[in-house]
């Protein structure tokens, strides 16, 4: 083999390099499979939290607070170490990609925070996933589950255990500047589809457009999506993503095709922002308050984001996207937030639940000021609502109870990602149909679901 | 090798570092050919064979052919592009010029900066409507031109090309740059008295001369090309849709959004074997160049 000289074996080394250095973080828990192997056996001994000095190490996703003390940075951290001199909390906050990549990591090598976030059910980083891995602590003996909204419980809970304090309730909804809406002649709020794409029309008559997306950041896609699902899909079957997991009902079924036809149509008619796909999701939210745009899909978690002050001043209202047809009423998509979890092999699992009962501890100033801080929805009995802005849709939602989550909590993490890629083709004036974005979503199902 | 200098009990001296190169490579390697016969999720320590229905899938998934396709291009336009350019500036810089010293830093600056910096920075060059460049166009009276480079199927791997290009063209100037100073005066004077014009002193006397800077030029583009990851990543997901998905990206995908790490070993293994491929073509062809030069 006259060719294999030295140089091409250096070569052929560099190309492994490259290859392993891209994959070497497929295998982060090569060395530590026997240590994690048998969750149940690390019986750790349990630290007694009143006298030695304990660190607590949190890791929760997000961006720091643009402007006042951040909650989990700086509140939190500080008005525990008023109530437990010994206790230090380290707190670690990663935008939303890194935190899912990180806190798995560090879960599956045992080198786990003691406390994390968690999200309801089966979604990505979901409640269900993580209990079922044994890596979250059963919270079940906690003093103050009696406060805390049953639906919000039930969502963080597998196999009747409670395993995530959820922080509150999230909506996804339509957030509208009210000077463009009485400009453009809207002197009703639509409560129907048509009546939407009517609003929508006179907007653009008027100049203006009606809303602006960050498509470039795909997961957006999901906000106008499942406002629509829960209009389109969920009223008329609300077990739907249950008779999924048995395979009675399929992601390609019409109501999906027409969900995924009514978000199209906005995109059709010019309503979204031109180039949607090449603008950030913060792009667009400047957009927003800066008054180019009349309309904004996202949820209560992004309030601080939309009432930032921009280029002009008006008043912001909010929404349910109304996807029903005329004479239905509007569901609106609202779920359980994300909540925070014990880590269950923690060597300083009591010290970490003293310091739950205290942040939970209706009477605590840690409870007021996770309150003041939360811009979601509070599922603790007795606690106001915070942000006046969403009382309309609230009220509705607890008179009528018209509501459904967001549909992929109920999917494995990675069908939302096929919706979003495949939907962005449909913006991007690829030929790509309802079906076809459907279909890719009921194979992506297939292929990720476990029992 | 029965050397008389060295002892071979010597030998163990290599064990430490043998034993590391083992532990952190060799065995990883292993592991992911293990890996990708499973449908490990990256997380619950306990998963099961599956043969090879994680190759299976890839093959028939339009993300294993796309990915592919994005990477040769992405490669082939760094290596070829990137190279011609960087040898032009090099060139330039290398002649008498005022201010040589301040051009040939700026060229390098780009380098020094980080590549999610670089790419973040280039989201907002890119923004449709009121980016850098669509704002500059309309300034120049060409409104109408479509200013949507990162969501626009057909432009935006070509857009993040076109960064990474713009990054990394200093270290291939520098290499240049360092490989035009050894071209010895004498040589192109006696090529100007024998009467030859500037292409004709560039391309039989500089080209030649310069054949070790090209080969390692294009070998660290190669390199480049292949482990594309930072870019599609900040500054566009891997999108609009999976358009400007590179091999590392979907495998990064792959793995920790789909929790899919038995398929993206799979994947890993596949992309080895690409880039094995490659990189002995590349070295054949490249020998063969520098020995005839």
């Amino acid at each position: 083999m006259k060719f294999l000289n030295r140089k091409t074996l250096v070569m052929m080394l560099v190309a492994m390099m490259l290859v392993i250095g891209a994959c070497s973080s497929n295998t982060p828990n090569a060395g530590s499979t026997n240590a994690t192997n048998n969750p149940s056996n690390t019986t750790e001994p349990p630290t007694d939290a009143s006298d030695d000095p304990v660190t607590l190490t949190m890791l929760v996703s997000g961006a720091k607070a643009a402007e006042g003390e951040d909650f989990e940075l700086e509140t939190l951290p500080r008005l525990v170490k008023e109530k437990f001199p010994n206790v230090t909390l380290e707190v670690q906050k990663l935008p939303d990609e890194q935190y899912y990549t990180t806190v798995k990591t560090k879960l599956g090598a045992g080198e786990g925070p003691d406390i994390f976030l968690v999200f309801p059910k089966l979604a990505n980083m979901g409640a269900i996933e993580v209990a079922k891995a044994g890596y979250a602590a059963d919270l079940s003996e906690l003093s103050f589950w009696d406060r805390v909204s049953p639906a919000a419980k039930n969502d963080m809970s597998f196999d009747g255990k409670p395993y995530a304090v959820a922080k509150g309730m999230d909506i996804l909804g339509t957030f509208y500047n009210k000077e463009m809406f009485e400009q453009a002649g809207i002197t009703e709020l639509p409560q129907d589809w048509n009546s939407f794409l009517e609003a929508a029309e006179k907007l653009k008559a008027a100049g203006v457009t009606p809303i602006a997306m960050g498509d470039k950041d795909p997961w957006v896609i999901q906000f106008g999506m499942y406002q629509l699902a829960a209009n389109s899909v969920y009223p008329t079957d609300p077990e739907f993503d249950t008779k999924l997991q048995t395979g009675e009902t399929v992601l390609t079924d019409e109501k999906w095709v027409k969900t995924i036809n009514q978000y199209k149509e906005l995109y059709d008619k010019g309503y979204v922002v031109k180039s949607s796909l090449g603008m950030a999701s913060a792009q667009a939210m400047q957009q927003f308050v800066d008054g180019k745009a009349a309309m904004i899909f996202t949820g209560t978690w992004d309030l601080p984001g939309v009432t930032a002050s921009g280029a002009v001043e008006f008043e912001r209202g909010f929404f349910a996207l109304p996807g029903n047809d005329a004479g239905q009423p509007v569901y609106a998509s609202a779920s359980t937030a994300a909540g925070f979890a014990l880590n269950a092999k923690s060597a300083n699992l009591d010290a970490a639940k003293q310091v739950f009962e205290y942040l939970y501890d209706a009477e605590s100033p840690l409870f007021e000021a996770w309150v003041a801080s939360n811009p979601s929805i509070s599922v603790f009995n007795g606690v106001e609502l915070q942000n006046d802005i969403f009382q309309d849709v609230l009220g509705e939602i607890q008179s009528t109870g018209n509501a459904f989550y967001f549909s992929n909590q109920m999917w494995p993490a990675g069908v939302s990602d096929v919706m979003q890629a495949k939907f962005a083709e449909i913006i991007g004036g690829q030929k790509t149909t309802a079906e076809d974005v459907t279909k890719a979503m009921q194979d992506k199902y297939k292929e990720l679901y476990k029992e | 090798m029965n050397s008389a200098i060295m002892k071979k009990t010597m030998y163990f001296f290599v064990l430490p570092a043998l034993l590391f190169y083992c532990v952190f490579w060799i065995f990883p390697i292993l592991k992911l050919f293990q890996y990708s016969i499973t449908d490990y999720n990256g997380y619950v320590q306990n998963f099961n064979y599956v043969g090879f229905s994680n190759f299976k899938t890839l093959f028939k998934e339009e993300i294993l052919m796309i990915s592919i396709k994005n990477t040769l291009i992405y490669t082939a336009i760094t290596v070829i592009l990137g190279n011609i350019i960087a040898l032009l500036i090099a060139t330039l810089l290398n002649a008498n010029i005022r201010a040589k010293g301040f051009y040939r830093s700026a060229f390098y600056i780009p380098t020094l900066f980080s590549a999610i910096v670089v790419g973040f920075i280039w989201s907002y060059v890119y923004m449709p409507e009121e980016g850098l460049i669509a704002s500059f166009f309309a300034k120049i009276g060409l409104a109408g031109w479509d200013t949507n480079f990162l969501g626009s199927y057909s432009k935006a791997l070509y857009s993040i090309i076109a960064v990474d290009i713009w990054k990394n063209i200093g270290v291939s100037v520098i290499i240049y740059l360092a490989g035009l100073q050894t071209v010895p005066q004498e040589m192109l004077e006696a090529g100007r008295i024998d009467g030859a014009g500037k292409w004709k002193l560039f391309r039989f006397i500089t080209l030649p001369m310069l054949a070790t800077s090209v080969t390692i030029n294009i070998t660290l583009s190669v390199i480049n090309g292949l482990k594309a990851f930072d870019f599609p990543f900040i500054m566009t997901n891997g999108g609009p849709g999976i358009s400007t998905n590179t091999l590392i990206y979907a495998m990064y995908k792959m793995a920790f959004t789909d929790q899919l790490f038995g398929k993206a070993a799979a994947l890993g293994i596949i992309s080895f074997a690409i880039i094995i491929f490659i990189t002995i073509v590349c070295v054949l062809t490249l020998n063969k160049k520098e020995v005839s030069a």
